[in-house]
């Protein structure tokens, strides 16, 4: 980062200080479109709720948050947004206020804060053994300071990295994610699954290649276990997503599996990888978007909110369900949908980095949770464009236009990016190798 | 000798005199005096504060110019004048904050004496600040014992009684192990001002001589104070005394009291018996492990508690346990770490006990939880008051506990061995709880009805409505805790760089 915006200084390691590389723009970007299209979708759902002017401040509050955390230059500044983030976007989860979604709220935020808590004890050590505060790519520490205490940095890595990967859901503080997803509004809980989970991934991100530095944690056994942990939330989910019924719960275990493939991306701590989880995060958040407000949209018109209600449900609402499976079809990676490339450079980038073991059951791991994706998804879209013989149809009507219109945009994102992914590709490749 | 010297010897006396003085006075006008006398003391000791910031150097003040070994000696740097500073604004604010609830829990006859205990609790915290004389620091710790038991007692109910005598006998315990203390270095050394023992402390010490009765005077020394400051285990008197009292009692009793006996151990440590011996003696891993033991037990007490006062109570002996493990550390920065959480203790919890007085008249004066919900919405200063404490304990940078967190996780990274480890892995697990149950307290006091207003609620509204007191005093208090909350979470360089420049002056 060459400019600095400093906004608040103490003393030199304390500072809240912005500043704009690739990467932030990068989120600043996904997150400030997401925005946009949500809310104009929640402009329409909003007849279907309650409170509405204190959603849409806490909306609005917890855009500013993630777009501070997109810039944020240094660790304490991220580590203030962060858990301002949490804090503001907590009342959007007990929107409805019924003591589900109350206890769904707070489970929301003994997990963040317990995460975010292990986030803090990241930045007392970068604080104390860093050269300077700013993120700066190949990492912070002071080899100097280092010397000698590799060890205990290294667990200090591990908890650090572990807490901020709460919030993007990875196992095992993942807990929380399937629960609060599906309390909230659907535009809530799209932002939250589509754009909130990968706030996580980019303080993972930092922590990662801007504070320890690549070098400093490549195969180390911070890595390996990581990796392992990532691995095993991407199964999970996908697992626990095929035998859930509740279509927006469905969803949020969806994403528990999906964000995990970006974090095994960004722990392979390889270029290609790396590539692969940037692209995810876009693919992932446009996709998930698309099917939470999909699944927004049968709940608003037709009050149905389980799978296993919505035989038929195609032919009533077929542009609602034309996007979905559209965003389906990303999500398994079926090309050319967008999906197919993030995915294939993350099983490249593993390959070719070549730790033992990992590098070639993760591909596998990777392709055994697309396979369940497909039988999670497709399902959905089968049955609504076909219900089976002697199948109840279910009755009802399609969507608003003004809820369809981001779903259009959605869904047109989808095929655009996978059709023409080389110049975004490009341009991530750029923003993954000045990383390192 | 410039005039801003006098102040330690003037603070102290003017708060007796004005104690006396209260007792013949008509009831208003006794309230109006302590608040004056008290402010006149915070005035005179950032005044003194000022001195030292701009390059006074810590002098010795002989009371009637009598000199060692003879006289009775006060002696004032930086540190002192800052605890002083601290100690007289949060007992105004602890009064204000709390001076509704002392209308109604405290009888006619004795506001007056609630008033002269304030002024002499005060008087004597400050005494164990400035005090250069051991023997003194003994008179005084009895006044504060005292003075303490008075101000709980004030609030008259049975409950009250039972629990201040309780703590009144485990204070005496503590106040004698003290007095054995100082008698055995007075029969070693042979002197009673704190510069004369340290010489001939060292002096055996290099001979080798008087080890035994030196281990031991330590120890008591260690284990007395830490009985008054409520350090895990001993702090079982705790919860009962606190959550009984009146809410500026409490404020003052959590806030301040446990804090003066703290300075006086770090003293008597560094001053008395110096830094090298005490950091050969066992008592500071002691203290540093049951700091340690502390954070968690008491967040854990604190978890399972569904009674607002007894919350914070035992909240505060989790937050003892931090200062605790500061001085347990043995390093100067662990001390620095230390002297920062008394100072965001102080306002913190000082400020949470009177937003619980609020959030009590707020539910027709119950303190349990299932009758205090949505009170933060009824008596919105106690709500953002909650929300600023929580705040600050989770560690958000820019409150006052995240300047603790870091001052204290960065001391404990320059130690070696085991004390490192213990002390991070403390301090995140006992963070972490403390979120918890704050979090919660929060979601009780802000939740929205959720069913329809029974006839009880309904009741308790029309009441709520029909006292909506304007109450500006409280009010003014609150906002002010909360700025002082962030202050210290915003200047805390230059709240470092007293306290470090404060301790180097100390020895």
């Amino acid at each position: 980062m060459t400019q600095l915006f400093t906004l608040l200084k103490i003393s030199d390691g304390l500072a809240i200080q912005f500043g704009a590389d690739g990467l932030g723009r990068m989120f600043l970007c996904l997150d400030t479109v997401m925005w946009i299209l949500v809310g104009i979708y929640a402009f329409k759902y909003k007849e279907h709720m309650k409170h509405t002017k204190r959603f849409f401040a806490f909306y609005l509050l917890t855009y500013l948050m993630l777009a501070a955390l997109s810039m944020a230059a240094n660790y304490l500044t991220m580590y203030l947004c962060f858990e301002f983030m949490t804090l503001l976007s907590m009342p959007m989860v007990l929107q409805d206020g019924t003591p589900e979604s109350i206890a769904a709220a707070r489970k929301y935020l003994m997990y963040s804060i317990f995460g975010a808590t292990l986030g803090l004890l990241g930045f007392f050590f970068s604080a104390h053994y860093g050269a300077g505060t700013v993120f700066t790519p190949g990492g912070l520490l002071d080899p100097a300071k280092v010397a000698g205490n590799e060890s205990k940095l290294l667990v200090v890595a591990f908890l650090s990295i572990a807490g901020f990967s709460a919030k993007a859901g990875m196992f095992p503080l993942h807990a929380w994610l399937p629960t609060a997803h599906p309390v909230a509004p659907a535009p809530a809980s799209a932002v939250l699954s589509g754009v909130i989970t990968k706030a996580g991934v980019l303080c993972i991100l930092r922590v990662m290649y801007q504070v320890y530095g690549a070098s400093f944690l490549a195969g180390t056994w911070v890595q390996k276990a990581l990796i392992v942990l990532s691995l095993i939330t991407v199964f999970m989910g996908s697992m626990m997503a095929y035998g859930e019924d509740l279509l927006k719960r469905r969803l949020a275990y969806s994403t528990v599996s999906q964000v995990s493939y970006v974090l095994f991306g960004v722990f392979t701590l390889h270029p290609v990888a790396l590539l692969g989880a940037l692209l995810h995060v876009i693919y992932h958040s446009i996709i998930k978007d698309g099917l939470f407000l999909g699944a927004g949209a049968v709940i608003f018109t037709n009050h149905k909110e389980y799978v296993s209600q919505l035989h038929g449900m195609g032919k009533r609402m077929p542009v609602t369900f034309g996007c979905f499976t559209v965003c389906s079809l990303g999500l398994i990676g079926i090309p050319p949908f967008a999906g197919f490339l993030s995915k294939w450079y993350l099983a490249a980038g593993s390959l070719s980095e070549g730790l033992p073991v990992l590098s070639w059951l993760g591909p596998a791991v990777l392709l055994l949770s697309a396979l369940l994706t497909a039988g999670y998804l497709l399902p959905i879209s089968i049955h609504g464009f076909f219900p089976g013989e002697g199948e109840k149809e279910a009755e009802g009507k399609e969507a608003p236009f003004q809820m369809l219109f981001p779903m259009l945009v959605l869904a047109l994102g989808v095929v655009v990016f996978g059709v023409f992914a080389q110049p975004l590709a490009d341009a991530l490749l750029r923003i993954a190798e000045a990383m390192f | 000798m410039s005039l801003v010297q006098n102040v330690p010897a003037f603070s102290i006396l003017l708060l007796m005199l004005c104690g006396i003085v209260c007792l013949v006075l008509p009831r208003r006008a006794a309230r109006h005096l302590a608040d004056c006398a008290i402010a006149l003391v915070a005035a005179a000791s950032v005044a003194l504060l000022v001195y030292f910031l701009q390059g006074g150097a810590a002098y010795t003040y002989s009371m009637g110019e009598i000199g060692a070994p003879f006289g009775n000696e006060l002696r004032a740097g930086m540190l002192e004048a800052a605890v002083a500073t601290l100690f007289s604004i949060v007992t105004l604010l602890s009064l204000m904050g709390g001076r509704a609830h002392l209308r109604s829990d405290i009888g006619r006859l004795k506001v007056n004496l609630y008033y002269i205990s304030t002024l002499f609790l005060l008087c004597s915290m400050l005494a164990l600040v400035y005090t250069n004389d051991i023997f003194t620091a003994y008179v005084f710790v009895e006044i504060n014992t005292i003075t303490a038991c008075g101000i709980v007692m004030s609030k008259e109910d049975g409950y009250t009684l039972a629990a201040s005598m309780r703590y009144f006998i485990m204070s005496l315990i503590g106040s004698g192990l003290f007095l054995i203390s100082i008698c055995i270095l007075y029969a070693v050394t042979g002197h009673l001002l704190m510069s004369n023992i340290q010489e001939a402390v060292a002096q055996l010490y290099a001979q080798g001589e008087y080890r035994a009765p030196l281990q031991v005077a330590i120890a008591l020394m260690g284990v007395g104070l830490s009985l008054k400051s409520a350090l895990w285990p001993f702090s079982s008197w705790l919860p009962d005394a606190h959550s009984s009292a009146s809410a500026s009692s409490s404020a003052m009793l959590s806030g301040l009291v446990l804090k003066s006996f703290i300075f006086l151990m770090i003293k008597i440590f560094y001053r008395v018996i110096g830094a090298g011996i005490v950091r050969t003696h066992a008592v500071l891993d002691l203290l540093l492990v049951f700091g340690i033991l502390g954070m968690v037990m008491g967040s854990v007490n604190a978890l399972f508690e569904r009674d607002i006062k007894r919350l914070l109570a035992y909240s505060s002996v989790g937050q003892i346990g931090y200062i605790f493990c500061g001085v347990g550390l043995g390093t100067p920065a662990g001390v620095a770490a230390a002297m920062v959480q008394v100072a965001v203790h102080a306002t913190t919890k000082a400020m949470l006990f009177c937003a619980a007085g609020g959030l009590m008249d707020a539910s027709g004066g119950s303190k349990k939880f299932r009758d205090i919900e949505g009170a933060g919405r009824r008596d919105p200063y106690a709500g953002v008051a909650f929300i600023v404490g929580t705040l600050s304990m989770i560690g958000i940078p820019f409150f006052g506990g995240f300047i603790t967190k870091l001052s204290l996780v960065q001391a404990a990274v320059t130690v070696g061995g085991w004390r490192n480890l213990l002390s991070i892995l403390a301090i995140i697990v006992s963070t972490i709880l403390t979120a918890i149950y704050y979090i919660n307290v929060l979601a009780i006091i802000f939740r929205a009805p959720e069913t329809a207003p029974t006839k009880a609620s309904e009741k308790l509204k029309e009441e709520w409505k029909k006292q909506v007191r304007l109450d500006t005093e409280y009010e003014v208090a609150i906002v002010l805790f909360i700025l002082l909350n962030l202050a210290i979470g915003l200047r805390s360089d230059q709240l470092m760089q007293i306290i470090t420049t404060g301790l180097s002056m100390f020895g």
